[in-house]
């Protein structure tokens, strides 16, 4: 017993410094990420600034009731899902098939310039994006709508101000600055791929796609569970940055996610209390979802992400 | 069978040729939206309202560009998202380094604890409004500390660097501490020259954020002359009125016929995307190899 105590006291002497270096580390975390967690008890509070997170009365469960008694509740926990079921069912097949592609390219110098043009969207901000996107689409200005109206002769289309269409460019956006980036896990997973494989499949007469089919695919089969499992975890998750550079008053009915009614109701209207009761609902249901997307990826046998 | 292996090879050629079009196409099709806001940018406002504006400029001027240079906010704006850049990045990297090296120290009594207490973090978040709430009462609003400090680090990427650590040898490390080097000097001596790559990769990643954010400063700037490049942006592409074409003096009965908010639009943006477009060809050889180190396990 003795022993172990000093043991235990020698190996923290011996690394003192070590646990120096994390000091700044854990006081970071405590302070910014720990501490508003206890901030979220203002979900059960009326919160008011002058009367500070503790001063508050406590309320109980009433935030939440009247949070899922709205219909702007339900509203936007429509929209948030169907956004991300829209980006997921068309948004994550594509850095997949472009790996695939990329794959089969054999002159270096092709595919190294493609892949720099594909992965470059990705380090443009949303801002940039978004006012690029608003004036390609623009119905009076944009190239988009020009074409649509000299070469197929159709009505401009109002993209960004039409509830039908504004949801498909939001998908587009998103896969246009996240695809190419995408590719680089899947392309990581197919070059370590065993080239015998593909060998032996040759001489066996298989075609590209039946080698596609049968190698290519279940070589990469683990990164895409991994990455669905993250792309789950994150279904309540919508991009704030692109959505609110996006969205405008006349498509609230589509564009309005979690994020962005916080940030609208709650801190310009300061609605502390109410929209920080909707997100903690947020908060405890991806959390929720990662941890049940991955026992079931582990269950399916896949390695998962712990 | 000659004849079934010419129609295999001609096949095949006609797939690989398809594929390299294709992926021609969808590099032109990433590339395009920045072409035409650079050709935008450089088009006369009546080309743009006519909606003649598609692939090359239409009467070719700069006015746009000069107009933003005499109004010169852009440029204060500029250097604020230049400083918040550079220090931001710096503080990211130093604490990344700090976390990382004592963390894919294996012999570090209590490691999995640590580990643990951080992973949490990244599965629960907490909402926008209790980090409002905390930045608010450490009196941070307009100041950039309130952008510094809640993301001196990303849990990410600590991950990434600490997984490259531990994949470094670790004999050199054991004859430096038979010869009595202390941590500090194995991590500076000899740990970070040899992480070079992968901080070059993270440093990329973080500058990258800074750059682009503007959700923050939003939030936390509300002084004009603290504002960053990207919020001006947001402002400018929201707002209707344009404080831009109203401001300055002069001339302006000309401008104002000359030229659309579009055009002075399309040249903000192009400024504020040059830089990255500058460092992106020298530093894209180092990011894909972060993600990759990051993906090996987190």
């Amino acid at each position: 017993m003795e022993d172990q105590r000093s043991t235990f006291r020698h190996r923290f002497l011996r690394d003192r410094h070590l646990y120096l270096m994390l000091l700044p580390v854990i006081l970071f975390y405590l302070i910014f990420k720990y501490a508003p967690m206890i901030g979220e008890v203002i979900a059960f509070k009326d919160y008011r600034l002058g009367d500070g997170i503790f001063g508050s009365k406590w309320v109980g469960f009433k935030h939440f009731e009247s949070l899922f008694g709205s219909i702007d509740f339900w509203r936007v926990l429509r929209n948030t899902l169907v956004l991300n079921v829209y980006s997921l069912v068309f948004g994550f097949p594509v850095p997949i098939v472009l790996a695939l592609l990329l794959h089969e390219v054999r002159k270096e110098w092709y595919k190294r310039t493609v892949q720099n043009l594909l992965y470059l969207p990705h380090f443009i901000s949303w801002v940039v994006l978004g006012g690029i996107f608003i004036a390609l689409l623009s119905p009076s200005t944009g190239v988009v709508n020009t074409i649509l109206e000299h070469v197929f002769g159709m009505e401009p289309i109002y993209f960004m101000a039409d509830s039908r269409w504004w949801p498909v460019a939001y998908t587009l956006s998103g896969i246009w600055r996240e695809a190419g980036w995408g590719t680089i896990l899947y392309l990581a997973a197919m070059a370590s791929i065993d080239p015998q494989l593909y060998e032996a499949a040759k001489m066996d007469g298989a075609s590209k796609l039946r080698q596609i089919w049968h190698i290519t695919l279940p070589g990469i089969r683990s990164t895409v569970a991994i990455l669905l499992v993250l792309r789950m975890g994150s279904m309540l998750d919508v991009g704030l940055e692109q959505t609110l550079i996006l969205q405008n008053q006349s498509v609230l009915d589509v564009a309005d996610v979690i994020s962005t009614y916080v940030y609208r109701v709650g801190l310009q209207n300061m609605n502390y209390s109410y929209t920080t009761a909707l997100g903690l609902f947020q908060s405890l249901i991806s959390l929720i979802l990662v941890v049940g997307v991955n026992r079931l990826t582990r269950a399916f046998g896949e390695r998962g992400l712990w | 069978m000659s004849i079934r292996n010419n129609i295999q090879s001609v096949w095949s050629r006609v797939g690989t040729t398809a594929n390299y079009t294709m992926l021609g196409i969808f590099s032109l099709a990433a590339l395009y939206p920045l072409w035409y806001v650079i050709v935008s940018s450089l088009s006369s406002s009546r080309a743009i309202t006519a909606g003649e504006v598609s692939l090359w400029p239409v009467e070719f001027n700069t006015r746009a560009y000069l107009r933003l240079f005499d109004d010169g906010q852009l440029f204060v704006s500029m250097g604020n998202t230049i400083v918040v850049t550079l220090v931001g990045t710096l503080l990211n990297m130093v604490l990344t380094t700090l976390a990382a090296y004592p963390l894919s120290r294996k012999r570090l009594k209590g490691r999995n604890y640590l580990l643990m207490f951080i992973i949490f973090t990244m599965l629960f978040t907490s909402g926008v409004i209790p980090n409002f709430i905390l930045v608010k009462s450490l009196g941070l609003m307009n100041s950039y500390w309130s952008l510094w400090l809640p993301a001196l680090l990303s849990t990410y990427n600590m991950f990434v660097m600490k997984s490259f650590m531990e994949g470094l040898p670790e004999e050199i490390e054991e004859s430096a501490a038979i010869d009595g080097a202390g941590d500090w000097r194995i991590l500076f001596q000899i740990i970070l020259p040899l992480c070079k790559p992968i901080m070059a990769a993270l440093s990329l990643f973080y500058a990258v954020s800074w750059w682009n954010s503007y959700f923050n400063v939003l939030l936390y700037i509300t002084k004009s002359s603290l504002q960053t490049l990207t919020l001006k942006l947001y402002q400018m592409i929201l707002q209707v009125n344009q404080s831009l074409l109203n401001s300055g003096s002069g001339s302006e009965g000309v401008d104002q016929v000359m030229l659309t908010p579009e055009g002075i639009k399309a040249a903000a943006i192009v400024i504020a995307v040059t830089p990255i477009l500058i460092v992106y060809p020298i530093l894209q050889k180092h990011f894909v190899k972060g993600v990759l180190i990051g993906s090996v396990k987190g």
